[in-house]
């Protein structure tokens, strides 16, 4: 087990650092696009679109392991002032609610993605991509979110969950 | 009553601490679901926010303003406009305001402005004898610059769910930002002639200043590049942050040789963190905010608001108020995101300008990210500091009257803000 989740730790954080030179990487390529425009006055036509595919999957991949890391904005001034027993209610709690929303949207994200690939819908715009190429990501990300919201309430209820949430509070 | 219920509901999920994001896109979709409408609309309104181009800027300001941030930049800046004003009354605590109101203009988060000043300027104005107090208050209030001058993360979000030019909103806020520097020197410069206990400083030699602002130039540049940049059409806002983030990558690396490579690597995964976490609030918040509009929450508010409420000053008032409340508890970015779409159909109907309301907003976000028990900038400055909650928080309180004093400006000159982008 302990194996197994080692891995998982790997991969979200692997995840979560490809997401970060996605974006990094988009920089580069709008940079590019305004020195093409401007000193070879030849603009391209792939700089927007993928730069902004970059945003999509960045975004999506890194969700999941931010939730781990306790990086999503969210409101302290209650939880904070609780006894610890009712923390571990009160954070499980609010993971099912991620979980339902996760789960729920991975349900709808996945239909979206399916009808496209299915039938070959395409942007339409200058690389004229297929649209699931960006669809995809939501499906993914999210069912992501939902597996990693499942953990997280199963790690409310162990016994060190006080010190681990502490350690990792922002 | 059902606007009642949404919002109890909604404020239920955020205090039992779901994050923002989901907290928002859950309320939208359930409600979504509640109603018989499509919750198709959910994953395609998470997807249309990421598809939007002018959201690309914020990872791209992000990086730059961390790039500079690892790469020592804070110091050279700080370093720079002391060697000018260090020998006046209170010298140390106008550097500090000129270098957060300068940093401001190459960042565009308060707390990454905050962290870059506050890391330098508040162990050396300690040494020199300022007030404790005096010094969190002007650092974590000085950071707040950072949102108000171009570039500005709120600002983009702004223009995004308002669908109003990012542009004039960041040329809006040169008005405003300089005045509200203004304002914090002359409160700096009154505190050290009545209050202080400070040791005065000689003044630097022409050799020192010439040799301190050579250092800090880059970084100067690279602000008049990025402002003249948008002012003139020559890139979009999120060109000027790609192009940012490389300049300031060169700066860093190339030309000071300040940043190493764990500097680097830090900075690209701090600004995916952040990055994350803002764009998914912004999601949230759209899904949200379809929701509600499809429940006709905006509108019944709208009305509710010009029955009872009849002219602009009361409204202005009414709002602020609810405002400083919220920010007390909320993150400021959540805050333009929920209130946004709620109270602006009312003020457009007050006969508001909807760029003027933005500036607003980011005056009262500001407020926001100093008020305890929730305030960013309060957070970073104990952090940098090493201190109490508490002494930050009340080191704040002349800075918040300085801030709506600006509001109260702003409100009875609207040009302060307008003239730049729109009769300049």
């Amino acid at each position: 087990m302990t194996d197994l989740f080692r891995s998982v730790a790997a991969l979200r954080l692997g995840l979560a650092w490809l997401g970060a030179l996605l974006f990094a990487a988009s920089g580069v390529m709008l940079t590019w696009e305004v020195v093409a425009r401007y000193f070879f006055t030849r603009p391209t036509i792939w700089a927007a679109e993928l730069s902004q595919l970059c945003l999509i999957w960045g975004v999506l991949l890194s969700m999941a392991w931010a939730l781990e890391a306790r990086r999503h904005i969210a409101v302290d001034a209650l939880v904070s002032n609780i006894p610890a027993a009712a923390r571990r209610w009160t954070e499980a709690l609010a993971m099912v609610c991620v979980a339902a929303f996760a789960g729920v949207t991975t349900w709808h994200g996945w239909a979206i993605f399916w009808d496209s690939w299915a039938r070959g819908r395409t942007t339409g715009s200058m690389l004229d991509l297929p649209t699931w190429v960006a669809e995809l990501s939501v499906p993914l990300g999210f069912a992501m979110l939902f597996a990693q919201a499942l953990a997280e309430i199963a790690k409310a209820f162990r016994t060190d969950w006080a010190a681990h949430a502490e350690g990792l509070h922002e | 009553m059902t606007v009642i219920l949404i919002l109890a509901a909604l404020f239920a999920l955020l205090l039992i601490r779901v994050p923002v994001a989901f907290a928002l896109g859950g309320m939208g979709l359930a409600l979504l679901l509640i109603g018989g409408f499509s919750p198709l609309m959910a994953p395609q309104a998470a997807l249309s926010t990421l598809d939007g181009f002018i959201l690309l800027a914020v990872p791209l300001f992000l990086l730059m303003s961390n790039v500079l941030l690892k790469g020592g930049v804070g110091a050279d800046l700080f370093g720079a406009v002391h060697a000018w004003v260090g020998h006046w009354p209170g010298g140390l605590a106008v550097a500090t305001i000129l270098s957060c109101g300068i940093f401001a203009a190459i960042s565009g988060s308060s707390v990454a402005t905050a962290a870059t000043i506050g890391t330098v300027a508040i162990p050396e104005m300690i040494a020199r004898g300022y007030d404790r107090r005096f010094v969190y208050g002007l650092m974590a209030a000085g950071g707040t610059l950072g949102i108000l001058i171009p570039p500005s993360i709120p600002m983009i979000v702004y223009g995004f769910i308002t669908e109003e030019s990012v542009i004039a909103l960041f040329l809006a806020g040169i008005g405003p930002g300089i005045l509200l520097v203004v304002l914090f020197i002359a409160y700096a410069m009154i505190h050290a002639r009545f209050f202080g206990g400070q040791r005065p400083e000689p003044a630097a030699t022409w050799e020192e200043r010439r040799r301190a602002t050579l250092r800090a130039a880059p970084s100067i540049a690279l602000s008049a590049l990025i402002i003249g940049g948008i002012y003139s059409g020559a890139f979009t806002p999120t060109e000027a942050a790609a192009i940012g983030f490389a300049a300031a990558l060169l700066i860093t690396a190339g030309v000071l040789r300040s940043l190493s490579w764990k500097g680097l690597r830090e900075a690209i995964f701090e600004s995916m963190a952040t990055t994350t976490a803002i764009l998914l609030i912004i999601a949230g918040a759209k899904i949200f905010g379809k929701a509600i509009t499809l429940y006709r929450v905006p509108q019944d508010i709208s009305a509710f608001i010009s029955e009872t409420i009849h002219t602009p000053l009361a409204y202005i008032i009414v709002v602020a108020a609810i405002l400083l409340l919220m920010g007390l508890v909320f993150e400021a970015l959540s805050m333009v995101l929920i209130m946004t779409p709620v109270l602006l159909p009312a003020a457009l109907s007050m006969g508001f300008d909807p760029i003027w309301f933005g500036m607003f907003m980011v005056i009262m976000v500001e407020c926001a990210l100093i008020t305890p028990p929730v305030g960013l900038n309060l957070y970073v400055i104990q952090a940098v500091a090493r201190t109490s909650l508490a002494e930050v928080s009340r080191g704040v309180i002349p800075f918040l009257f300085i801030m709506l004093l600006t509001v109260a400006i702003l409100y009875m000159v609207p040009d302060l803000a307008l003239y730049i982008p729109f009769k300049l």
